[in-house]
């Protein structure tokens, strides 16, 4: 093993508080490396995050970076945050459609557009674009050369949804997780490390929270609140999902409580505080990591789910769940569950591939397997 | 033959969630002002001293009107009419134009040449998208009630077609009313019971209505229009007056509602006033007394109600007394899902459904559909619209709610989300009414320049220079940013995004907020919303509309208020020349559509599918079931 050289490529924060053993995470990650499955599945997920960030230059109708009156605008950033788009083509009644009003409004005007002039939006209508015809509505937007993943009823173009889409799908995984890692590992932590009646406390709390079904949750809570979105989904899929990550964690808190350098460090006098986070916790993550890729995984999926029977964010909102909807009422349109479906198969896929593959190489039985 | 009893009353229905699937639209609540229900929530029915009949009689001088047998009545109207093609040339065609759908309309829409013909043991399957709530037809609020009230129920009127009133001859022998019509005589069949046997009278009638104008019954919705009956007064079993409170040419379509036996229900009555929560009440809820021509055999909640032919109806000591109903057994598959129904239509699961656009468009054009079903189209008189709330910051200038309308693309809706089946709506009245105006109103169309000019004259303009119209009140910029409440249909859905992008481009923020049924009703009646997507049926008479628009109606949701409409709609239910009566409401008409409270969208035409088996279907401006005869002219072939 070449710990000493793959001790730069480690991350930092994972090296630096567990002094003791850092060869463990370099351990896991030459081990996890040599799994192409895991591997290709990380490098799936990475490019999900570029399409993610850079969504709008990939499928849009603003461009990504235009001149107009002598200013140097990215009104592409609208898809982000509407208030990022510059106002001033509000004011010259531009109207979203850029490609026209750019050549009329300033003849000097130039524009870098992005990979495929379609909207996530909207449907591009007739003589918009180069004077080619608008989308084919209804059923009959199969795939094309212009509509790579075709159109749904409306004419909107599926790739541009997909590929706004994918935000919705990584978020939803990164927030409600994160939510669900940060609850679960203080409350697992706490019980694992106190015990007694603390323990007894927080773990009937946890099996109180276990019984509640996230799916009837989110609809009752959307049934509540005034205009539901996407965030509100988000956080209580986390706010519900913690239980299995607390058990790992508390287990491996009691493990690790008992163990000679907790020992010592009680006997230098270190604090509580800083015996759970900085001495046990950076060694009990391993465990706690895959749950927390699986529970991306599910995590998706439940919002595919919920957009699937249309309680999903409101319209127009580009999520892959949506889109699946769109294409259960036609089933002849093939693409319309075919493409979102595939993105949402091996997101899912890629994700329980890395949990699998993070479970095996941080397992120290199978270290030598 | 059974006739549509609640239907005369049941005017503007709600079309919201289920109106596009085809599922039942209609679900009514309580109709009457809001004023008069402040005014009178105590006591609903003053006590009323009845005149004699022979004082009476002396006094008023009485006009037949006519007593009618609906099945004769599209008999007669299509012995007039040659069927373009035969019946089985019809059954091979596809319905592609609407010459086509003419013609199988001319052979497949007829009643039966004679009994023969007909399959006297068929049960015919039909689909319904939500269940029933109760069994008892004063409590009936939505579709499905109102139709098993329909088949179940008994009636003393009807409409046809033309929505031209009459009394049933199934169950009238004599209808009169006065040359005011203040006053109506009818005068009952004593051949009629109910399916336990014990005679319909002129008792049950009055206590019905005394039943439905008691305020501790809580009634949903047939209360409207019987509250416009001053007192209805049973002479003998047969004999009946009704008084009405004023002169007026729609007191006609009061007269009407659903009838529940005197003898089961009056027992109860005073310990349990809901004639749903008592042992008692369930019993009957469970286990209905009715006295139509139909009655319930079995109720599977969620799945399905099967109702029987009651021999009792059409048979009395041995002989027939009345047409026998022509399916021995009436199934409602209750199927929420519309692509899950028309599986069930080409299984033969059911033989008929409502079909939405798209599903008539591109899933009922292949061979595997016309293998066991065909389809038909027809007029109907159903509107949708954006409703905008006038008492709202952003919707109480005209110019804003005109300025919308000019924003919306409704090509874009006409040509591409609606398939092209539907056609423009300009205003409250459809264009082949009698009331309509003339010359017609014309449909707006999107002109983006002409809604920026109108929200920059009614002071919408970007002062903040956030991209975003704002206007100062009070010393507040407020931004122009509002939510549309719809219904979560795809087609709404896609009709308020389109709505969306059409305002984003002039610098407005529409949210889309997709709203459950009954959580829509209420906000709409409680005005809680800014702006709404929904849909309402036709009435029989355009008198039924001032409770969409008179200031402070129960179904004003948009909270419009203009005097002259209010005034207009007064007069136009106090006149009786119908010449004078069209211009009223023309009148109203134009005004509303240059005040613009909606921006009315389209008209919803009804389009079926049929199984190839079924016969007799004619299509109304309520659709192929609303009036009379509607469904009872339905029939299936024997087989050869």
């Amino acid at each position: 093993m070449q710990e000493q050289t793959e001790n730069k490529t480690a991350p930092a924060e994972e090296q630096k508080p567990v002094k003791k053993s850092p060869s463990f995470w370099v351990e896991t990650w030459q081990r996890f490396k040599g799994r192409k499955m895991a591997m290709m599945a990380l490098i799936y997920i990475g490019f999900l995050c570029f399409v993610a960030i850079f969504a709008p230059a990939i499928a849009g109708t603003k461009p990504v970076i235009c001149k107009y009156k002598g200013h140097i605008y990215f009104p592409a950033m609208g898809y982000f945050r509407r208030q990022w788009e510059n106002p001033i083509f509000f004011t010259d009644h531009f109207r979203n459609r850029y490609p026209e009003n750019l050549k009329q409004k300033d003849p000097d005007s130039w524009a870098i557009w992005p990979l495929v002039y379609q909207d996530p939006y909207r449907r591009v209508y007739d003589d918009e674009w180069k004077g080619l015809p608008g989308n084919p509505t209804q059923d009959n937007g199969a795939p094309s050369l212009r509509n790579w993943f075709g159109t749904d009823q409306r004419g909107v173009d599926v790739f541009a949804q997909m590929v706004h889409g994918t935000t919705i799908a990584l978020l939803v995984g990164f927030v409600s997780m994160g939510i669900a890692g940060v609850i679960g590992i203080l409350i697992g932590a706490l019980a694992g490390f106190y015990g007694k009646w603390i323990d007894m406390g927080l773990s009937r709390l946890i099996e109180v929270v276990m019984c509640i079904p996230t799916l009837i949750l989110i609809l009752a809570i959307i049934a509540i609140i005034e205009s539901p979105t996407i965030w509100h989904m988000m956080a209580i899929i986390g706010l519900t999902g913690w239980t299995g990550i607390a058990r790992l964690a508390r287990a491996e808190f009691m493990r690790l409580r008992e163990s000679d350098f907790v020992l010592a460090a009680k006997t230098t006098g270190v604090g509580q505080f800083r015996i759970i986070f900085r001495y046990i916790l950076p060694n009990s993550l391993a465990p706690v990591l895959v749950p927390i890729t699986f529970g991306i995984a599910a995590a998706i999926l439940i919002e595919s789910g919920l957009s699937f029977l249309g309680f999903g964010a409101p319209p127009p909102n580009p999520s892959w769940g949506t889109l699946l909807n769109l294409g259960r009422q036609n089933l002849q349109m093939w693409w319309l569950i075919f493409f979102p479906g595939m993105a949402i198969f091996l997101a899912v896929l890629a994700y329980n591939l890395i949990g699998e593959g993070l479970q095996e190489a941080s397992d120290p039985r199978l270290r030598d397997a | 033959m059974h006739q549509y009893p609640r239907f005369n009353l049941f005017f503007l229905s709600l079309f919201l969630m289920f109106a596009l699937t085809g599922c039942p639209g209609p679900a009514t609540e309580e109709a009457e002002d809001t004023e008069k229900e402040s005014e009178t929530k105590e006591v609903l029915l003053e006590p009323f001293d009845a005149p004699k009949l022979a004082d009476l009689d002396a006094q008023v001088e009485w006009e037949e009107q006519p007593v009618l047998d609906s099945l004769e009545l599209l008999r007669e109207r299509q012995s007039h009419e040659k069927p373009l093609v035969s019946v089985d040339e019809a059954l091979k065609l596809k319905n592609t134009n609407q010459e086509i759908n003419e013609k199988i309309l001319s052979a497949l829409g007829r009643l039966p040449q004679n009994d023969e013909e007909v399959d006297w043991g068929a049960t015919i399957n039909r689909h319904v998208g939500a269940d029933l709530k109760s069994t008892n037809p004063i409590m009936g609020s939505s579709a499905v009630e109102f139709e098993v009230g329909s088949l179940t129920g008994f009636g003393l009127f009807s409409f046809d077609w033309n929505f031209k009133p009459f009394a049933v001859s199934d169950t009238v022998v004599s209808w009169q009313s006065s040359k005011d019509k203040l006053y109506d005589k009818v005068v009952l069949r004593d051949d009629l019971t109910w399916s336990d046997g014990v005679p319909i009278t002129a008792h049950d009638i009055v206590f019905t209505f005394k039943t439905i104008m008691n305020p501790e019954v809580p009634v949903p919705a047939v209360r409207s229009g019987t509250d416009q009956i001053r007192w209805i007064q049973a002479y003998d079993d047969q004999t009946l007056v009704f008084f009405h409170k004023e002169s007026l040419p729609t007191n006609v379509w009061n007269l009407n509602f659903p009838i529940i036996p005197k003898h089961i229900y009056e027992k109860e009555l005073k310990s349990d006033p809901t004639l749903q929560d008592s042992p008692y009440h369930v019993k009957f809820e469970n286990d209905p007394v009715t006295g139509g021509p139909y009655e319930i055999e079995k109720r599977e909640r969620g799945q399905e109600i099967l109702l029987k032919r009651r021999e009792s109806w059409y048979m009395q000591d041995g002989k027939q007394v009345r047409t026998k109903p022509y399916f021995e057994r009436v199934r409602l598959r209750i199927i929420e899902d519309p692509n899950t129904a028309l599986l069930a239509l080409k299984n033969g699961k059911i033989d008929e459904m409502a079909l939405n656009p798209e599903l008539w468009k591109t899933q009922t054009e292949d061979d595997d559909f016309y293998k066991t079903c065909t389809k038909a189209n027809g007029l109907e008189w159903v509107y949708f619209y954006f409703g905008w709330n006038c008492e709202t910051l952003f919707f109480k200038d005209k110019e804003v709610r005109q300025a919308m309308s000019y924003a919306f693309n409704h090509k874009e809706m006409l040509d591409e989300l609606c398939y092209g089946l539907y056609q423009p709506c300009t205003g409250i009245y459809h264009e082949t009414a009698w009331m309509s105006p003339k010359p017609m109103s014309k449909p707006y169309t999107q002109n983006l320049s002409k809604a920026e000019k109108l929200l920059d004259d009614a002071g919408w303009i970007d002062h903040d220079g956030d991209g975003i119209r704002d206007k100062e009140f009070d010393g507040k910029i407020i931004p122009f940013r509002f939510s549309i409440m719809t219904s979560s249909q795809p087609l709404s859905l896609s009709i308020c995004t389109l709505l969306k992008e059409n305002l984003a481009q002039i610098g407005i923020i529409c949210e889309v907020k997709p709203t459950e049924f009954t959580v829509m009703q209420d906000k709409a009646r409680n005005h809680q919303f800014q702006a709404m997507f929904g849909g309402w049926g036709t009435g029989t008479d355009p008198d039924t509309s001032i409770n969409l628009w008179k200031t402070e109606a129960a179904r004003n949701y948009v909270n419009y208020s203009n005097p002259e409409v209010d005034k207009l709609f007064e007069e136009g239910r106090r006149e009786f020349d119908i010449d004078k009566r069209a211009k009223i409401y023309g009148k109203i008409h134009e005004l509303l559509y240059d005040d613009q409270p909606y921006t009315w969208l389209y008209f919803r035409n009804s389009f079926y599918g049929f199984n190839k088996d079924l016969r007799g279907y004619v299509f109304s401006p309520r659709g192929p079931y609303g009036y009379g005869p509607g469904f009872s002219s339905l029939w299936k072939p024997v087989e050869n």
